[in-house]
């Protein structure tokens, strides 16, 4: 009970005293409690609608049927539901439609329309039935009818019984709006049509997306399902319902780990923090606990007394951290929507949705974080002998063991070894966890380094007359280290981690910005508003275009999605003419390639993406099979390309393959090279006068280039945000470590003084010293974030999104941040100091405590 | 839970109107564009076997099929069987396999007084992909695994099975084809249009299995059959109608029907019967006359039936018993309508006659659930 | 070399401490200062230091008056005139005894000759490379009244210098201080309660409200 009363009243008189820290620890743990919770709310909040949407559109089917391909013949529609076992059979054309004057924004133009056979859906997807006026029942099976939804027609600005103009192909058709999807969720962009009705005008007859099959009771589904996949054999996928949950998590899966990753490094940031004010808190009341400990203070309630401050932070913190957390996540989704501005996540509208266990979660790990970053200085504390501690000057002693380098090597070792992991459930969990290890070593090592750098310094200018002030500095960073390095821990931790991102971020626009250049090299290129997978130019249309004056090389493309494995998501095969002798003059290879001369005869040759490599197995000079046309075909694996565009697998073919095998002379792309003496303008002119010239997309490469690069940057904007916030929070372990150090060292500034030190030599004394220490954390921040750069380029970017690169380091941009940082650490630590030598100097050198 | 509160009667309203389209007798609408469909004219002969198939060019058509059964052990059982087709006047030009150029619907009940309730069951479907058809040339109708198809021999045989019961019946006809009206003409209503093309078969000769939680019974017994097609049906102002088709212990058939008008009153009546010889009577409006003897309400809509009724068909009057009160359809949680549609045994007056089935509609209002 | 007119100081409640203090300190001289507790000793040699600075009255160390003196100027003559030794020690921790002994030959850029002999003369030659935590109390008395003499000053403040020693030590300490800093030619104020301590003095004066009265060597014991 008194044991209570003295903890709370050492805990409240260390608070009242040192307010500031206090304040600081804690903007530091809830800033990273709340970086981590926001970003979880808004990413499960996201991805859950995302899910939820597209589960919304499959309803409550017990299985799906789909194609390789995007679509498939309707003939297995009677086949599965005169199925035995087969109750419903729930046939589903799915298209994305695109919405003339919505063509600004590429990534999200269309307009997913969903054909239904109403009396099918109803036992499967209610939730897509459209809501016909009063009275025009019929309108669920009318030609011309298309139902909304709210958002839908708020996007497109329409209304019950307005018209609306779409785009296939090359030709308009005109719907009518005949009603709402009212069961739509939020802000899910969706159509639904009458089955038929929509095979006709957008001249998809024949084909089906998939088929939603509901079992007859007491049938066992995963049975059912083997034997309907043997029995429709490799051109068909059966997907039961948690499998489609699982490709819908594919989807983004690397995206929202990376950036739950980044949101963890800000928490991580935190909790140097934290442990650099608890050691701090602890050097300064050495004193007083070798006092209570000689009062008769056990040492477990001194590591109690310790543990249970830092709990007090920790629940503080998160507690603010997981409010702030909940507030910038509801702004954030209110602003930049739920995919951050990444556009991960189309079409859908999500709110955040507060559930306790999340919440609980973090906030345990937040406190768990705090007591862990308290636990070292309780120890130490624990561990001081009161005697000794007692004398003035012990101080020196403190936290020694920190600078023991074998914890730190071993570190660095274990995360050299983690790097050679293989990813672990497709995740770069080594690569991970080797940053982590890479961190906690490098600030491990920090006091070590620190005490090493300045020895050898001293040693050197011990030789010379050196100024009184640049000795004393000298001196304390090397014989004082531990506490030097406290101090420098959140810094180097976040500065490290900035360097990192910089690095990896900037090889990766390098690299995209090169690629892009590869990949785009005609001048032009034409698009049909193509809805669905069918190709938008039939050859007619192809001929009208190359036949056009002023074209120097006119190139047609052909692109599908296939569906290879039915937990993943769909990959894209490209169709097109390919450099025969050498494909590297048409796609950006990387060195894996095998020449034309060594292909074996009468193989048709693919170039496969890094990530078919990863994903899929596909080696070069492998044989595989893809179902390309009627029957899955042989491929030969010719050479392995850069794709930055699709990190779930793409497949170029030549065009001529793609045509003998299925017949199929449609294309999507039109790519065109002008000659010299023909403008850009001028082609645009040509192509808008013909027939179906106005239903063209038109891009110039440039633009598309400039389109790439924005959406790119947009989607690391999270990133820059979460890398200021570390660093925020690392500047703010330099004041509260600084300004407790200077406190603690009241009276040898005292001294200073007394002994003739002026004023402004204090303050330069503080300003050299925060100056040095930060340089040294640069320095080493550095190396470690080159190091962890490193990592990120060549382990966890190839493992999570399947893609390599080379580095780039933007030197001038990490050379300005680091004369930032070193100039606001200086500025810090002087504003720190301000307070230390505000006129106390008398009662200072008279404080023994 | 609250959305499909909310959205389930939507649904129903859109069935119940449906279902009146087609089933009952409301008034078409006519679209904006000119319709293909054929109006029913008088003097047209039917020809069988081919007016036993489907009728393409009519908006509408039903095969409906009531009848009394018996099990091994001498209990009664009802049963109705229907297959609608229904024409959308739509897609016409659409080549999709999937156009929706009709509709097929088809329900299936049977009356059990052992359990005292109505087990129904309803399924809807497009025409298409040979799951769901009305064949022209011979009744041949099918909606998934449900079908009614009639013989060479002239044999029906209907098979329509749900997970917990269902039945499968060969149904052989003992008389010939019945033309209600003039000759297969049937006015519904003082306009010429108002009317439809129906013939019945009575004293249908059954035998088959019944399926009661999924246990197979042998039965036998009687039924009726009505084909009906038509395109413009009844006049505006009516409610709802009162319908009984009976076959009567001697032979001889009866079958009557009224369409109220909106407010009390009727819009048409009318009523035949056909001795064991063949020779007809026939009762107009004024001469038929529906007198509810008996209501019952259901608990479950708080719809009034009157399930006993006397028919006074010119000098004869018809007293009508149910088999069992509870023998309404609520099919608002599917597809339909809610309606009662029972097996009735008949006195004439006042002497046990024989067995048939009553269908009375429009006595609950569904806009007020 | 030290003179004191008319130094009155009272502090911010009110209390007055020094009322018009006049003394003058020769050179070399060698004065105790003994009084009870709140009496002002320490307020005198924080005036005296330019520490704080008097109400009215005026302080001159040769000559200078070091009321009129700002911050940095008072620092100075600090720097070049003055010597420190605390009750509280208040050696450098992260420093060695060298270092920490060289501290004011630095700050006053001088040679670095004299801590080695300095550190001889207070009996810790050959310990230049220690850091302070492992010495006694005695021994950083001894690196204080090292570093308080290294620069040569011409005044010695001493506060207490062997209150947190015990009385053997103190005996010892006392003695090497005054030791040196006769050997230095230096003038010291020794400030402190203990009759023993201020007997090692030439001259014990008692502050008084009034003014400091000499006191007789034979009531110093």
């Amino acid at each position: 009970m008194t044991s209570t009363i003295l903890s709370r009243w050492l805990l409240w008189s260390e608070w009242r005293a040192h307010w500031m820290q206090v304040i600081v620890a804690l903007i530091a743990i809830a800033t990273g409690v709340a970086m981590a919770y926001s970003i979880h709310l808004i990413n499960s909040a996201a991805f859950n609608e995302f899910s939820a949407a597209s589960k919304s559109l499959s309803g409550q089917s017990d299985l799906q049927v789909r194609g390789r391909s995007a679509f498939f013949d309707e003939s297995l529609y009677p086949k599965l539901a005169r199925h035995a076992g087969v109750a419903v059979a729930n046939p589903v054309l799915e298209l994305d439609v695109a919405v003339p004057g919505k063509r600004q924004n590429r990534n999200d133009h269309k307009l997913k329309i969903i054909g239904i056979d109403t009396f099918r859906a109803m036992q499967i997807a209610p939730d897509l039935l459209g809501m016909p006026a009063e009275g025009k029942n019929m309108d669920r099976f009318a030609e011309d009818a298309l139902f909304l939804s709210p958002a839908a027609m708020e996007w497109l600005q329409v209304e019950q019984d307005d018209s609306l103009q779409l785009h296939v192909g090359l030709e308009t058709v005109t719907l009518r709006v005949a009603g709402g999807v009212v069961r739509a969720r939020a802000g899910q962009r969706i159509g639904v049509m009458d089955i038929g009705a929509l095979q006709w005008r957008m001249q998809q007859l024949g084909v089906l997306s998939r088929i939603e099959l509901k079992l007859k009771e007491g049938i066992n589904h995963a049975a059912f399902k083997a034997d309907l996949s043997r029995e429709l054999g490799e051109a068909y996928v059966v997907v039961e319902s948690s499998d489609q949950e699982q490709r819908v998590a594919n989807m983004s899966r690397a995206y929202r780990i990376n950036l739950n990753m980044l949101a963890l490094v800000a928490l991580f940031t935190g909790v140097f923090l934290v442990f650099s004010t608890q050691a701090l808190s602890v050097i300064r009341r050495r004193q007083h606990f070798a006092l209570l400990r000689a009062l008769g203070w056990t040492r477990r309630q001194l590591l109690r007394q310790m543990i249970w401050e830092g709990a007090a932070f920790g629940m503080v913190g998160s507690l603010l951290g997981l409010v702030l957390g909940y507030a910038i996540a509801a702004l954030a989704i209110q602003f930049l929507g739920g995919d951050l501005g990444t556009n991960f996540f189309p079409g859908i509208k999500p709110s955040i949705h507060f559930d306790e266990v999340s919440a609980l979660l973090f906030f345990v790990i937040g406190l768990f974080v705090t007591v862990l970053g308290s636990i070292v200085p309780a120890l130490e504390a624990a561990r001081t002998k009161p005697a000794q501690a007692l004398r003035s000057g012990s101080e020196v002693m403190a936290l020694v063991k920190l600078s023991k380098p074998w914890f730190a090597l071993v570190c660095l070792l274990a995360a050299l070894l983690l790097t050679q992991l293989p990813p672990l459930f497709e995740l770069p969990i080594g690569g991970y966890l080797a940053i982590v290890l890479l961190l906690v070593g490098g600030i491990a090592l920090m006091p070590y380094c620190v005490g090493w750098l300045f020895n050898t310094l001293m040693m050197r200018c011990q030789r010379y007359s050196t100024p009184a002030i640049f000795t004393l500095v000298l001196a304390r960073l090397a014989n004082a280290p531990n506490q030097a390095a406290i101090a420098l821990g959140g810094i180097l931790a976040s500065f490290s981690l900035m360097v990192a991102m910089a690095i990896m971020v900037s090889s990766f626009r390098i690299s995209i910005d090169d690629w892009l250049v590869r990949v785009l090299p005609a001048d032009l290129y034409v698009r049909t508003i193509a809805s669905g997978d069918h190709g938008g130019f039939p050859p007619g249309a192809q001929q009208d275009i190359a036949g056009l004056p002023g074209f120097d090389r006119v190139d047609f493309f052909r692109s599908q999605t296939l569906t290879l494995d039915q937990r993943r998501p769909d990959i894209m095969l490209f169709a097109r003419p390919i450099d025969p002798v050498d494909a590297r003059n048409t796609l950006p290879m990387t060195d894996a390639w095998i020449a034309a001369e060594l292909w074996p005869q009468q193989a048709m040759p693919i170039w496969v993406s890094e990530a078919m490599v990863d994903l899929y197995g596909y080696h070069v000079g492998d044989t595989v099979e893809l179902p390309v046309g009627a029957a899955s075909g042989q491929f030969f694996v010719a050479g392995v390309w850069r794709d930055y565009g699709r990190q779930f697998g793409a497949v170029q073919m030549r065009l001529s393959d793609y045509q003998e095998l299925t017949g199929d002379l449609s294309v999507n792309t039109i790519a065109i090279g002008l000659q010299a003496n023909t403008t850009v303008d001028t082609a645009i002119e040509r192509l808008r006068q013909l027939a179906f010239g106005s239903r063209l997309e038109i891009s110039r490469s440039g633009d598309m280039r400039a389109l790439s690069l924005e959406i790119f940057d947009r989607s690391f904007a999270v990133t820059y945000l979460l890398e200021i916030v570390a660093v925020f929070i690392g500047l703010l372990g330099v004041a509260a470590s600084f300004s407790a150090q200077t406190l603690a060292r009241v009276r040898e500034f005292g001294m200073l003084r007394h002994i003739g030190v002026l004023r402004r030599q204090i303050l330069w004394l503080l300003a050299a010293e925060g100056g040095m220490l930060t340089a040294v954390g640069i320095l080493l921040g550095f190396v470690l974030g080159w190091s962890i750069s490193l990592i990120l380029v060549f382990i966890v970017n190839p493992q999570s999104f399947h893609w390599t690169m080379p580095l780039h380091v933007p030197w001038i941009w990490l050379l300005l941040i680091a004369i930032v940082l070193l100039i606001s650490a200086s500025i810090t630590a002087v504003w720190a100091g301000q307070r230390a030598v505000s006129g106390h100097v008398i009662r200072a050198v008279r404080e023994d405590w | 839970m609250k959305q499909v509160e909310k959205t389930l009667p939507r649904f129903g309203r859109f069935f119940v109107a449906l279902f009146l389209f087609m089933a009952c007798l409301l008034t078409m609408q006519v679209g904006a564009e000119p319709s293909r469909l054929q109006q029913v004219v008088p003097g047209r002969q039917l020809v069988f076997p081919h007016d036993l198939g489907a009728h393409q060019d009519f908006r509408i058509e039903w095969w409906y099929i009531t009848g009394w059964l018996e099990t091994g052990d001498s209990k009664p059982l009802g049963f109705q069987v229907t297959f609608f087709r229904y024409a959308t006047d739509q897609h016409r030009e659409n080549p999709s396999r999937f156009a929706a150029k009709y509709l097929i619907i088809a329900h299936l009940a049977l009356s059990d007084p052992a359990t005292g309730k109505l087990r129904h069951m309803e399924k809807s479907a497009r025409e298409g992909f040979d799951l769901a058809y009305a064949r022209e040339g011979d009744t041949d109708v099918r909606l998934d695994d449900w079908s009614l198809v009639r013989e060479t021999d002239g044999r029906y045989q209907v098979d329509m099975q749900t997970n917990d019961f269902g039945l499968r019946l060969s149904l052989t006809p003992t008389q010939s084809v019945m033309l209600q009206d003039q000759d297969g003409f049937s006015r519904k209503g003082p306009e010429p249009g108002q009317a439809s093309y129906y013939y019945s078969e009575p004293h249908l000769s059954v035998s088959g299995t019944v399926f009661r939680n999924a246990k197979p019974v042998d039965v036998r017994g009687r039924a009726w059959l009505d084909h009906e097609w038509s395109t413009t049906y009844l006049a505006p102002e009516a409610d709802g109608w009162d319908w009984v088709g009976a076959n009567l212990d001697d032979g001889s058939a009866l079958m009557s029907f009224q369409i109220r008008r909106k407010g009390g009153g009727k819009v048409w009546a009318y009523a035949a019967t056909r001795d064991r010889s063949g020779k007809m009577t026939f009762f107009d409006t004024d001469q038929v006359e529906f007198i509810p003897l008996r209501t019952w309400k259901s608990p479950q809509t708080r719809a009034e039936y009157p399930v006993a009724m006397q028919i006074r068909t010119g000098e004869i009057k018809w007293e009508l018993t149910p088999l069992m009160d509870d023998q309404e359809l609520d099919a608002r949680q599917s597809t339909s309508a809610i309606y009662w549609e029972g097996a009735v045994t008949l006195k004439r007056n006042g002497e046990p006659a024989g067995k048939g089935y009553l269908e009375l509609t429009g006595y609950a209002d569904p806009l007020a659930l | 070399m030290l003179e004191l007119c008319n130094v009155s100081k009272s502090y911010r409640e009110g209390r007055k401490v020094l009322d018009r203090l006049t003394y003058t300190l020769e050179a070399g001289e060698y004065i105790a200062i003994m009084g009870e507790s709140g009496v002002g000793k320490s307020t005198l040699l924080n005036l005296i230091a330019g520490l704080d600075t008097p109400d009215s009255g005026e302080i001159r160390i040769n000559g200078v008056g070091v009321s009129a003196l700002d911050d940095d100027a008072a620092t100075l003559l600090r720097r070049k005139q003055l010597g420190f030794i605390f009750q509280a020690f208040h050696i450098l921790p992260h420093l060695t005894l060298f270092q920490n002994i060289a501290l004011p030959l630095l700050l006053n850029d001088q040679k670095l000759d004299q801590v080695e002999p300095m550190l001889s003369a207070v009996g810790l030659e050959n310990r230049g490379h220690h850091f302070p935590h492992q010495l006694s109390g005695g021994e950083l008395q001894r690196v204080a009244i090292a570093r308080a003499l290294v620069h040569r000053p011409k005044l010695i403040l001493a506060d207490e210098p062997t209150g947190n020693l015990d009385p053997d030590t103190a005996r010892e300490i006392l003695q090497l201080m005054r030791a040196e800093i006769k050997a230095n030619g230096a003038a010291a104020i020794l400030v402190t309660h203990s009759h023993v301590a201020a007997a090692t003095a030439d001259r014990i004066l008692d502050l008084k409200r009034d003014g400091l009265h000499p006191v007789a060597p034979g009531n110093a014991a």
